[in-house]
């Protein structure tokens, strides 16, 4: 009887310490998808939502890009557009966010791949955005680079992909 | 001397309504149930709700359907079949129909479907249109896919070549 509560004191160990490592060393798709919910978390704002607040969420949102991060935007009816580095993506962030009315973004099927070297990820992933107090929501599909610079995860490029070429 | 028969006393009307006459058996059908609903559901067949209007008429905004994941496992997707496009996953994805198939050419002349220079004969087709594009190629794994309501102006309206691999299954009705 002894054994048997011994090796189950083993195992619930054994157990804890294989959970607190995940907590403390997360993989590198953990702190991706933390990243990516964050990321969201960021470009979401309500329509009441005042200039201060919107400055804050479009100054956070420049963080996740890297210096020569690039965005590429190709969507039906408006056309393609690209922006080269964090001060072009700044000053777009800043007008986007205070224009639009309201922004709900959620990104769903995340697809994560590690580099070999664990210093980029690619993910593909379909972005889902409510502006304002629309009831429908717009879907595009969306592929992200990341890049580990100094410690921290940036984006270096995103881009939307064509379903339907 | 008394002697009780189980078999016949008669449960409670409450019980007989909630869990059966035979509890044990009741557990074994739910079991059951649940296992073909969770097989069903994750490898046949697809629930989806229709968010939009570019298969109207023949699919309306939030009418509920399913896919047939196995539509295509014995035969590749034929022309006229409506069918749903992956995007990153299967959260959220395009019902279109096949007007195209691997290798063929398609065009747009006056709202007019032309396969391979051929008119395409579209009886689904209840709005005018006045699409003028193409001609897009398709290639050896590509099918070209478009709703049905082409109202609308053509660079508004989500059409192209979808890649074999995006393509998940068939509708069901």
């Amino acid at each position: 009887m002894k054994i048997v509560v011994r090796l189950g004191l083993l195992v619930a160990v054994v157990a804890l310490g294989f959970w607190l490592w995940t907590i403390f060393f997360p993989s590198v798709e953990k702190v991706i998808q933390k990243r990516m919910i964050a990321l969201a978390d960021t470009a979401t704002f309500d329509a009441q939502a005042n200039t201060i607040n919107r400055a804050t969420k479009a100054l956070s949102f420049i963080g996740y890009f890297s210096s020569d991060a690039e965005i590429f935007v190709d969507l039906p009816g408006l056309g393609s557009h690209t922006f080269s580095g964090r001060d072009e993506i700044r000053e777009t962030a800043n007008g986007g966010f205070a224009t639009i009315p309201g922004l709900k973004t959620t990104f769903l099927d995340q697809n994560i791949r590690v580099s070999a070297d664990q210093q980029t990820a690619d993910i593909s992933c379909t972005v889902r955005v409510i502006i304002g107090g629309d009831k429908d929501s717009g879907f595009e599909e969306m592929h992200f680079q990341w890049r580990k610079k100094d410690g921290a995860w940036l984006i270096t490029r995103a881009e939307t992909v064509k379903t339907l070429k | 001397m008394q002697v009780e028969n189980h078999s016949n006393v008669r449960p409670h009307w409450l019980q007989v309504l909630t869990i059966g006459r035979r509890p044990k058996n009741t557990l074994i059908r739910i079991a059951v149930l649940i296992f073909v609903c969770g097989v069903t559901f994750k490898f046949i067949l697809l629930p989806i709700r229709v968010e939009g209007i570019s298969m109207e008429p023949t699919y309306h905004n939030h009418q509920v359907n399913c896919i047939n994941r196995l539509a295509y496992r014995r035969h590749e997707p034929q022309r006229g079949d409506i069918v749903s496009v992956r995007l990153a996953g299967e959260s959220v994805m395009l019902m279109k129909r096949i007007i195209a198939l691997p290798g063929e050419t398609i065009s747009f002349h006056d709202g007019r479907t032309y396969i391979n220079h051929r008119h395409l004969s579209e009886p689904y087709l209840k709005n005018s249109c006045d699409w003028e594009a193409g001609p897009f190629v398709c290639a050896a794994n590509e099918f070209y896919v478009v709703g049905d309501n082409r109202s609308m102006p053509f660079n508004l309206h989500t059409q192209g070549r979808a890649e074999r691999e995006r393509i998940i299954g068939k509708l069901l009705l």
